[in-house]
């Protein structure tokens, strides 16, 4: 151990790129955006959407598509500079990450040239929030359950089923359908993707309060809903394969500024603790925790930006885009443990800094249930690793 | 400038050169063989006969020493014949060709009297010990200086006790050399415990899926699988961060992510070969399987680099930390 010195974080040493959406962020985002402000009264999704389109414009959203699809043109580099700046900052989580991460980028890969140039410039503007109707009551990991039926029709398909934990369904214009044309005898075959306004009628959407409190998850309901032809993404069963490949990659580069995000929520939790002399000497007994959560920031980064330059350097990902999603999932909920631990403490008539760490981490605590659920649970990540990476034998 | 060259390839030199170390004798001979391969010198400076690589390409030579349980002090050597070059061309000459055997206590300062944690001194010509004020000598032992085995945690390469009788005389390097000696040695011992654990995993992947128990392969059973795929994680996070540590480091904390990948690397490695002899079951508690050799070499060298201080360490400079612009307007009273 050579280093003695406190740990900073604003990095002077960053490119021109994170230079410039480290100014943009500094410039705009407002107190009702941040998520550390939980006294001040929180921005409106209509602010939270015209924010985001904002980021657009500044260069911090649509960095690696395509100018022609109204992306930036630019490398992988330069998302991962913007995304260090934008997880350093107490931004709030995207509206349409479904749209910028995971429909864009399915889109891309298997759309037809006119679907590309219609739909993908509205996710960077914001004129589409989409949502993802992957999940059903039967089908959670195990996609190859599904049972929403699309049955061919004259001129298109008509859609029957139900979805279930499709977050922000309530505010989408589009959704992202899985289907299957076949019986649910096929399993993996006979999967169709779709591009489904969500104005079209039959579609029904309930909201689910979920654990945080929040009502972003939804169940929707499709009764013979009737989708054009033309919204058809991809081939039969070709849509959806180039749509796992794509997910794979997706998996390992979604939220990219999640290690930075976390690194944030660890200076908050001390800077706050540091503004009252109980609070610290609270903190002070988890040294040990902090000093784990921070190693394990630093670890993230190692794996993203591994994957990173594996992927600059035109290597396939496979199966690898696993180990960060286990990896900051895990680290990430037991740092949410041990805040949580720490905020309970906090005296009762502690400063506004601590109310507003107080609320962060209690947030956080629930959230984070989620992370080892969602894009495959931690169990589905160890299965691949077993099955795929380390080949492990079931039979002898 | 180094296109041509892939430290995977040093890799396989070296893994075939611990190999054959196994059948030699003493430390002498295995310096020997090492420093024929051109080993010891891999990122000492050309005018010591060293190849004047990135540690980038030492890195892989230790992963097989670790992987191999070389008994060698292989880490020392070579961040010595490095660090000495300048200082005394000569001694680190002999010392990357394998003519002069040279280890380092890594436990306690000369004041104390008595240093540790300086493996196979036992078998070496000269000990480098540490200062207080951050200096450090290389002595000679025998005389004044002499080493005592003890019980040792490594059986393959067996640490010994220094004991310094009277003011220690020897070539001294600055404290300044001394720093970069020991980043250099907190990067090799990270990649010496990822190849050490690479090795565990790999030995319990196999065993679990030679074993057969209930009519089927240890590894069909969930509980095994996830096990080892845990492992696989921690390897893979081993890796990442010390390739993260070993490069320039974009927009962050060299220094940090050199600590941080030890430190995680040092407590993940011990919980692999721990892993490993539980799958390997009753013949995991067994001397004959190596598993244990892996453990003592890892907690040794958990030890030489003092994970679990410099954890303390890590926690009390993050509870220090005041210089996120985002939280600089909430007011410190502490």
């Amino acid at each position: 151990m050579t280093s003695q010195e406190p740990i900073g974080t604003q990095s002077p040493d960053t490119g021109a790129y994170a230079a410039s959406a480290r100014a943009w962020i500094r410039g705009n985002l407002t107190d009702a955006l941040r998520t550390d402000r939980a006294h001040v009264p929180g921005a409106s999704l209509g602010d939270k959407i015209a924010f985001e389109a904002a980021q657009h414009r500044a260069g911090l959203v649509g960095i690696t598509w395509p100018k022609d699809y109204g992306g930036h043109g630019l490398t992988l580099r330069e998302h991962l500079e913007a995304n260090r700046e934008i997880g350093l900052a107490p931004m709030p989580n995207a509206v349409n990450s479904i749209g910028k991460e995971l429909a864009g980028p399915i889109i891309m890969a298997v759309g037809r040239e006119d679907q590309k140039l219609d739909l993908l410039p509205k996710i960077l503007k914001m004129d589409h929030i989409w949502c993802q109707g992957f999940s059903e009551p039967g089908a959670g990991s195990d996609l190859a359950g599904l049972r929403t039926r699309a049955e061919r029709t004259a001129d298109g398909w008509r859609v029957n089923g139900q979805k279930i934990w499709t977050s922000g369904a309530s505010k989408s214009q589009m959704c992202l359908l899985l289907a299957r044309s076949g019986t649910a005898e096929d399993r993996h075959k006979g999967l169709m993707l779709f591009a489904v306004p969500m104005d079209s009628p039959g579609i029904d959407v309930r909201e689910i309060v979920s654990i945080d409190g929040a009502r972003s998850f939804c169940e929707v309901f499709f009764n013979d809903v009737i989708v054009d032809e033309a919204n058809m993404l991809g081939a039969p069963d070709e849509g959806w394969a180039a749509a796992t490949r794509v997910l794979s990659i997706e998996r390992a580069t979604n939220r990219m500024y999640r290690a930075w995000r976390f690194q944030s929520e660890i200076d908050h939790l001390v800077a706050a603790c540091r503004s009252d002399l109980r609070a610290f000497a609270i903190l002070s007994e988890y040294k040990r925790d902090i000093a784990e959560a921070r190693i394990a920031v630093e670890n993230l980064k190692g794996h993203v930006e591994t994957l990173v330059g594996d992927l600059l350097a035109g290597q396939q990902i496979g199966p690898r885009g696993s180990f960060p999603k286990l990896y900051w999932s895990e680290a990430h909920q037991r740092f949410a443990q041990v805040a949580y631990e720490i905020v309970s403490r906090l005296p009762a008539n502690a400063g506004q800094p601590l109310a507003d760490l107080k609320a962060r981490m209690e947030l956080l605590y629930f959230s984070s249930r989620a992370e080892t659920i969602y894009a495959g649970t931690t169990e589905i990540q160890l299965d691949i690793i077993a099955k795929r990476i380390l080949n492990l034998r079931k039979a002898g | 400038m180094f296109d041509d060259l892939d430290p995977k390839e040093f890799e396989d030199t070296a893994r075939t050169v611990v190999e054959g170390c196994a059948d030699l004798a003493d430390a002498s001979a295995r310096a020997a063989m090492l420093g024929e391969a051109g080993l010891i010198g891999v990122s000492a400076p050309e005018s010591v006969g060293g190849l004047a690589l990135p540690l980038d390409f030492a890195v892989p030579v230790v992963a097989a020493a670790g992987a191999g349980l070389l008994g060698f002090p292989l880490i020392e050597s070579m961040v010595l014949a490095k660090a000495l070059a300048g200082v005394n061309d000569a001694l680190a000459g002999e010392i990357a060709a394998g003519e002069t055997v040279a280890t380092i206590a890594w436990v306690g300062v000369a004041e104390d009297g008595v240093v540790g944690g300086a493996p196979m001194a036992a078998e070496a010509a000269r000990v480098l010990v540490f200062r207080a004020d951050g200096s450090a000598v290389l002595a000679p032992l025998g005389n004044g200086v002499t080493a005592e085995v003890t019980a040792p945690l490594d059986v393959d390469a067996p640490e010994a006790r220094i004991t310094l009788n009277g003011p220690v005389e020897g070539i001294v390097l600055s404290a300044e050399v001394v720093a970069t000696l020991r980043a250099d040695a907190t990067l090799l011992r990270t990649g010496f415990v990822r190849g050490s654990a690479e090795r565990c995993l790999s030995l319990a992947a196999d065993y679990a899926q030679d074993r057969s128990q209930f009519g089927k392969p240890l590894s069909a059973n969930q509980v095994i699988r996830h096990r080892l795929s845990r492992d696989r994680l921690a390897i893979e996070t081993m890796r990442c961060g010390l390739t993260r540590a070993l490069g320039p480091v974009p927009g962050g904390d060299a220094a940090l992510a050199r600590d941080t990948a030890w430190l995680s690397s040092a407590k993940a490695g011990i919980a692999v070969a721990e892993s490993a002899i539980q799958v390997f079951g009753g013949m995991g508690f067994t001397w004959e399987v190596p598993l244990h050799r892996h453990l003592r070499q890892m907690r040794a060298q958990a030890s030489y680099g003092a994970a679990a201080e410099g954890t303390e360490a890590l926690g009390a400079r993050v509870l220090a930390g005041r210089d996120n612009d985002w939280y600089g307007e909430i007011a410190h009273v502490v």
